[in-house]
């Protein structure tokens, strides 16, 4: 730079300063608009991770065993081996009522604790008394509890014996407990303590776990080890530490001796042995043997049947002479029963251990090859697991083998059997075929057994500190690490305020654009004065470069101050305005340094780009040769345009209304097409050139004003394309709210045609569709026959719907039959798996794909922004085991009453997660006339599992409104967007004017008067305000006509409003600009400059 | 025709610049009125035209006084009595010549035939001022000189019984200078339209009839015979 440039450029925006101010303010908008969003998104990303910090307390890494139990003693042993502070919880899930008035609350996390809970969290003091729970303070606020007042809860049994196992015992709907609220306690006293990643605070209620009662009459185990947050500990030392200090029984398994046989064996608490257990004990013990024991319902002989005995499959390896294949050993009682002798065959009959076919009768035919004495070492009364319901019972009528026992068939033979031998197999088979017959989900085997060699204090040494926790149901995460990650990578709000802020940015732009050209303008005369002095182009050029730097530099940094404002403005609507978008009102406004500097240096990257453009085409022009060649505009074109876009559009109109199917997309191009023929019609109308005839001083005007729109037709074309490009947008995307139509409510709509949506606390186990089930809920009445449900398990997991702002990995999974869909022809896809070519997605969950890979359906809105995965890719969660599972996503759901879930099949879902049993979500069909009716009896008839019914239509509503808030938002923004696009319509005006006084002078001295001039410039402005209104608002309504048919609720206030707002803003701006064409400001123009 | 009663005339940066003229001017007459830059000539012209008010003073117009004008008295004043010839021609660029020249019309309220007289005037003048074939051009593709005449033109589409010129050769070549000039004092005798120029040009000034130079804010007769 030369000396005394700084100079001039301070003088020279010191004397234009009433341009650089404008510029200044303009440039701040922008940046506020930038920096504000971009903060914005930091303040939520803060919110979260602040939010999730308050939930986890002390928590770092946390030890989970699913719907698995292990031993409270843990805790202690891993904190004296790790040396990092640990407790152990019972979480569940239930609803609670208010004892007093009846209030409930569902979706509550019961968390069963030990004293050391809140020590661990840091509050050393605090301890629940016994028989009194502690609930945080937003379920007191939801139930109106107070301390002192008592609360019911409700939540599920807890067994180790997944309910849906085979011969599990019966179970009721959950427990119910009546105890006192001992403490409400405030977020700060762990009271929001939640595992969950979500931004909703929970709905707390802590429990002593010593105050929970299981069948056994002991406390309960636990399921989640909290490990505290601390940087010397990672998940792999967790790990490793758990490693060394888990025993066999810590997991549920028992090490006993089997006098008979003099070997010891492993049973297990849930009757049945995972196949991963197995394979991970007999890597440390490879003697272990699998054996399985079931319970045949008939042995039949010839006419001779003996009921209800157990039958075992051992391996050969530790049992001498066993038979293959078909073959059979029975003992000398049922021998003697069935009158049977080596070469007869007996037909065994059981329950089918397979969960869809349970209480159907499998059969197998086996040949007798050898009849063992009552003291043969086959004849193990261990050899049948301990069976709760069976196990401890005096007599055969005793019995609770959860399946149907015909207590008719059972003879007096059949109880002294009982009384002297119990369980003892009657008949024994290979392991192998035994497996293949009655192995299951739950397991291939119910016991280990291992040679006589092995003693049991060595089986115990060689399992103690060698059974991999990963591969015995465990899950280790850093929790603390995943809420961040979660948080980080969630909803970008940032990207989203600055999509939904976009009108203003695009008007700032526009303003700047035109004040800079004003300003220029305004600048030619001693441009070109520098030119003549001999400063090169290049200097200038820098000149003005550096002038619009301080210029850019001053907005933008004035716009971060006015950002932090757009942030506090955005935050405090989204905490309740706009609450339906984030379903949280704990957001907090924040500053950081990235986000305002991002800001700060997007605007000035932006701002700087718009003026170099303008400048070095502002200095292009001092270049430019006059050549006095004119090539006018072609009307001709512009009306081949004009018919090329008004026909489609009529026909596609006209196709719209008379096609059902295409009538969405058919409307759009339509709509689409009408706004581009009206933006030509408008243009032709400007194009065409009047004579100039005897008129009056009025139609004169007119003629004037034509002939200067036909030769410049950008100049009403460019502000009225603005405007009615705005309104076009905001009035489709108002229009395009979310809303239940009829569609919705048909089968391939989102609610699958389905009339309810039932979630229950505590799972319903019986079939609702079976006459069994209905009886036992009382929905056997002629009235409801028309009902009718799907059945639906759920994993858990955290909400991936739209409701959840974080980033979620992991989500639950709902096992349903696909089947159902299929022959209803149910809910409707947005994608497919292409592989799979024509194949019905839904079907491909009844498809196995591969051991731990199964297929899997989502919500496409839930794959896109929650899930962040697409059609055929895969995730992968830990199943029930520890093992990972992936899920190949074979479709994306349109818009469905699923959002939040990953949809899988009944078979897989119990495959891989046979401890959920029973339904927690139920989709009810039936009669929509009689839909409050049923759901006034299922809330009656399931009043103590914890239902809560909502019609479909309104659980999709619920998601709905997160969508219809942004859209809110983008309205209202692109609104204010608009305004303030139109208040520049003023500097459009000004710009005009400028260049137009010397012919308003010229007019005046002609003849007109400067009220009719005003008038003229008021007449034509307001033409393009009213052509912009109705080429945006037409073609709009055009475009979305399938939504207004359709009864959609349509923002036709907020529309009146923007209209009403753009056209008193661009009235105002108009009035402002005119007011400046007066007599005495023209009168300098007629002299020569 | 035109009375000027002393009128006064100041700018709040300029000071007085019009101080108690006076002026009397007969049907048919033409004036010049030389002066330096800043004497006062166009503000003269723009009172004269109701463009501008003096602070004082009176102005009779056919005996009628025009300063209480409303502003559309004084609009249909200029459009029925003048015509304006400015040193830049003020064409309007999005109108052909004719459009330009026709331009006066547009302001006032004329039957068909009114019009349609003025127009076959205006071509008469066209062709008189040598720019007929110039009809359909654009001000941006003809010469500065043929501008001038347009405006020349445009000025006296209407008929008016007096020309108001400011300057109208400043712009021009010396050749272009003179045929303006020429046009000037042909339109003056022929059409009997008065005229007052003010210019810098003293060979132009010495061809009307009458020769007044500004001095401190008054008109002074310049003496010597007309050229």
């Amino acid at each position: 730079m030369k000396p005394g440039t700084g100079h001039i450029i301070l003088r020279t925006l010191l004397f234009y300063r009433s341009s650089v101010i404008s510029q200044i303010l303009i440039i701040m908008l922008l940046s506020a608009v930038i920096s504000g969003s971009l903060m914005t998104g930091n303040s939520v990303r803060y919110s979260l991770k602040r939010s999730s910090s308050e939930r986890l307390g002390n928590t770092g890494i946390v030890v989970n065993s699913g719907m698995r139990y292990f031993d409270p003693s843990v805790s202690e042993r891993f904190s004296r081996h790790s040396a990092a502070g640990s407790t152990g919880i019972l979480e569940m899930k239930g609803y609670c009522q208010n004892f007093a008035t009846g209030g409930s609350a569902f979706n509550v996390n019961i968390i069963g604790i030990d004293p050391s809970f809140f020590a661990f969290h840091g509050d050393q003091d605090l301890l629940i008394g016994e028989g009194s729970v502690a609930i945080n303070s937003k379920l007191a606020e939801l139930l109106g509890l107070n301390e002192g007042d008592d609360i019911t809860i409700r939540f599920d049994d807890i067994s180790d014996i997944p309910a849906d196992a085979p011969f599990a015992p019966e179970k009721g709907p959950g427990t119910s407990m009546v105890l006192t609220v001992g403490k409400v306690l405030s977020s700060g006293r762990a009271g929001n303590f939640s595992l969950g990643i979500s931004q909703i605070t929970p709905l707390n209620i802590f429990i002593n776990r010593s105050d929970i009662i299981t069948e056994d009459g002991e406390p309960p185990a636990i399921n989640r080890l909290l490990v505290e947050g601390s940087r010397d500990i990672s998940v792999s030392d967790v790990y490793t530490a758990l490693k060394e200090v888990l025993t066999p029984e810590d997991i549920g398994l028992k090490i006993r001796l089997s006098e008979m046989t003099g070997s010891y064996e492993i049973i297990t608490a849930r009757i049945f042995l995972d196949e991963s257990l197995i394979d991970e004990i007999k890597g440390v013990l490879p003697l272990a043997e699998p054996v399985i024991t079931y319970m045949g319902n008939r042995f039949v002989a010839g006419n001779n049947m003996a009921p209800y005995s157990f039958i075992s499959g051992l391996p050969s390896s530790l049992f001498a002479d066993l038979p293959n294949g078909n073959g059979i050993i029975i003992n000398q009682w049922l021998a003697d029963d069935l009158n049977a002798a080596p070469g007869d065959t007996i037909e065994v009959r059981w329950y089918s251990p397979d969960i869809d076919n349970r209480l159907t009768e499998a059969s197998g035919r086996f040949i007798v090859s050898n009849v063992a004495g009552m003291a043969d070492q086959v004849a193990d009364p261990l050899l049948m697991p301990e069976f709760p319901g069976i196990s401890g019972s005096e007599s055969c009528s005793d019995w609770d083998a959860g399946v149907p026992i015909d207590m008719k068939l059972i003879r007096q033979v059949d109880e002294d059997y009982w009384s002297r031998y119990k369980g003892t197999p009657k008949a024994v088979i290979s392991y192998e075929k035994g497996r293949e017959l009655w192995g299951s989900n739950y397991g291939p085997a119910t016991s280990l057994r291992f040679p006589p060699v092995i003693t049991g204090p060595e089986i115990r040494s060689a399992l103690e500190g060698s059974l991999d926790p990963y591969r015995t149901g465990f899950t280790i995460t850093d929790i603390q690490a995943e809420s961040i990650r979660a948080a980080s990578q969630g909803t970008d709000f940032s990207t989203l305020f600055l999509s939904l802020g976009f009108f203003i940015i695009l008007s700032s732009v526009i303003l700047l654009v035109l004040v800079l050209s004003t300003y220029l303008d305004s600048r030619k005369a001693q441009v070109r004065t520098f030119f003549a002095l001999g400063f090169t182009d290049r200097y200038i050029g820098k000149m003005l470069i550096y002038e619009a730097g301080v210029v850019a530099f001053a907005g933008a940094l004035a716009g971060i101050a006015a950002g932090v404002l757009f942030n506090l403005m955005i935050i405090k609507a989204l905490n309740s305005v706009w609450s339906g978008a984030v379903q949280t009102d704990t957001l907090v406004a924040g500053m950081a340094f990235y986000p305002v500097l991002g800001g700060f240096s997007a605007t000035l990257i932006v701002t700087l780009i718009i003026i170099s453009i303008r400048i070095r085409s502002f200095l292009k022009g001092f270049k430019k040769a006059e050549t006095g060649i004119y090539i006018g505009h072609s009307s001709r074109l512009n009306l081949i345009l004009l018919i090329l876009c008004s026909v489609p559009a009529l026909i596609l109109l006209v196709l719209s209304v008379v096609t059902e199917e295409f009538s969405v997309p058919f409307s759009f191009a339509s709509g689409a097409l009408f706004f581009l023929s009206l933006i030509f019609l408008f243009r032709q109308m400007l194009l065409r050139r009047p004579r100039m005839v005897a008129s009056g001083a009025e139609r004169g005007r007119n003629i004037l004003t034509t002939l200067y729109n036909s030769f410049n037709p950008s100049h009403a074309t460019t502000p009225m394309l603005f405007i009615a490009a705005g309104i076009f947008a905001i009035m489709i995307t108002g229009v395009n709210k979310l809303s239940i139509n009829d569609r919705m409510l048909e089968s391939s709509g989102g609610t699958g045609g389905y009339l309810l949506w039932s979630e229950l606390a505590v799972p319903v186990k019986e079939d609702l569709n079976s006459r069994a089930g209905r009886i036992e809920f009382g929905l056997d009445d002629e009235e409801l026959s028309g009902l009718s449900f799907v059945h639906a398990r759920r994993s858990q997991g955290d909400d991936a719907s739209c409701l959840n702002l974080n980033n979620v990995a992991a989500p639950p999974l709902l096992g349903i039959d696909p089947r159902q869909f299929v022959d209803k022809g149910a809910f409707s896809f947005a994608t497919k798996l292409k592989s799979a070519g024509r194949v019905n997605p839904w079907e491909l969950l009844d498809t196995p794909a591969g051991d731990n890979i199964i297929y899997g359906i989502a919500d496409q809105t839930v794959m896109q922004w929650g899930l962040k995965i697409r059609t055929g890719d895969t995730i992968v969660i830990r199943a029930e085991n520890g093992e990972p599972l992936s899920i190949v996503i074979a479709g994306g759901l349109k818009a469905s009453v699923f959002q939040g879930y990953v949809l899988t099949g009944f078979r897989d879902f119990n495959r891989y997660f046979p401890s959920v049993s029973g339904s927690q979500i139920l989709l009810a069909d039936g009669d929509p006339e009689m839909a409050a009716a049923y759901k006034e009896v299922l809330e009656s008839r399931f009043i103590n599992y914890g239902i809560r019914v909502e019609t479909t239509a309104e659980r999709l509503s619920s998601f709905f409104g997160v969508n219809n808030t942004y859209l809110t938002v983008f309205s209202f923004l692109g609104t204010i967007g608009m305004v303030l696009g139109i208040a520049g319509l003023g500097f459009i005006m000004l710009r005009n004017y400028s260049r137009r006084r010397q012919e308003f002078a010229l007019m005046m001295a002609a003849g007109f008067t400067p009220r009719g001039i005003r008038s003229m410039i008021m007449r034509d402005q307001l033409r393009i305000l009213v052509a912009g209104i109705i080429t945006g608002a037409v073609p709009a309504l055009i475009a979305t006509l399938p939504s207004l048919r359709s009864g959609t609720d349509i923002p036709w206030m907020l529309f009146v409003l923007m209209m009403i707002s753009i056209f008193t803003v661009g009235v105002i701006s108009l009035l402002v600009a005119v007011r400046r064409i007066e007599a005495r400001s023209l009168i300098t123009s007629l002299r020569k400059e | 025709m035109l009375r000027i009663n002393s009128i006064t005339k100041s700018y709040h940066q300029r000071g007085t610049v019009l101080k108690e003229l006076s002026l009397h001017l007969m049907e048919g007459d033409s004036m010049s009125v030389i002066g330096p830059s800043g004497s006062g000539k166009t503000t003269l012209l723009n009172i004269i035209g109701l463009l501008d008010k003096p602070d004082s003073g009176e102005i009779l117009f056919r005996g009628e006084p025009l300063l209480n004008y409303s502003p559309d008295e004084s609009a249909r004043y200029r459009n029925r009595n003048l015509g304006f010839v400015f040193q830049d021609h003020l064409l309007l660029p999005y109108l052909t010549v004719r459009e330009n020249i026709l331009l006066p019309l547009l302001a006032s309220d004329l039957s068909a035939s009114d019009f349609g007289e003025k127009e076959q005037h205006a071509i008469k003048l066209m062709e008189r001022t040598g720019i007929s074939d110039l009809g359909e051009k654009y001000p941006f593709q003809i010469s500065g000189g043929e501008a001038q005449r347009a405006t020349l033109v445009r000025s006296l589409v209407n008929k008016p019984s007096l020309l108001l010129a400011d300057e109208p050769t400043g712009s021009l070549d010396k050749n272009n200078a003179i045929i303006l000039g020429e046009l000037l004092l042909e339109m003056n005798r022929e059409l009997g339209v008065t005229i007052i120029l003010a210019t810098h040009s003293h060979d132009l000034a010495e061809k009307m009839a009458i020769r007044m130079e500004l001095v401190s804010g008054a008109l002074e007769e310049v003496k010597g015979k007309a050229k």
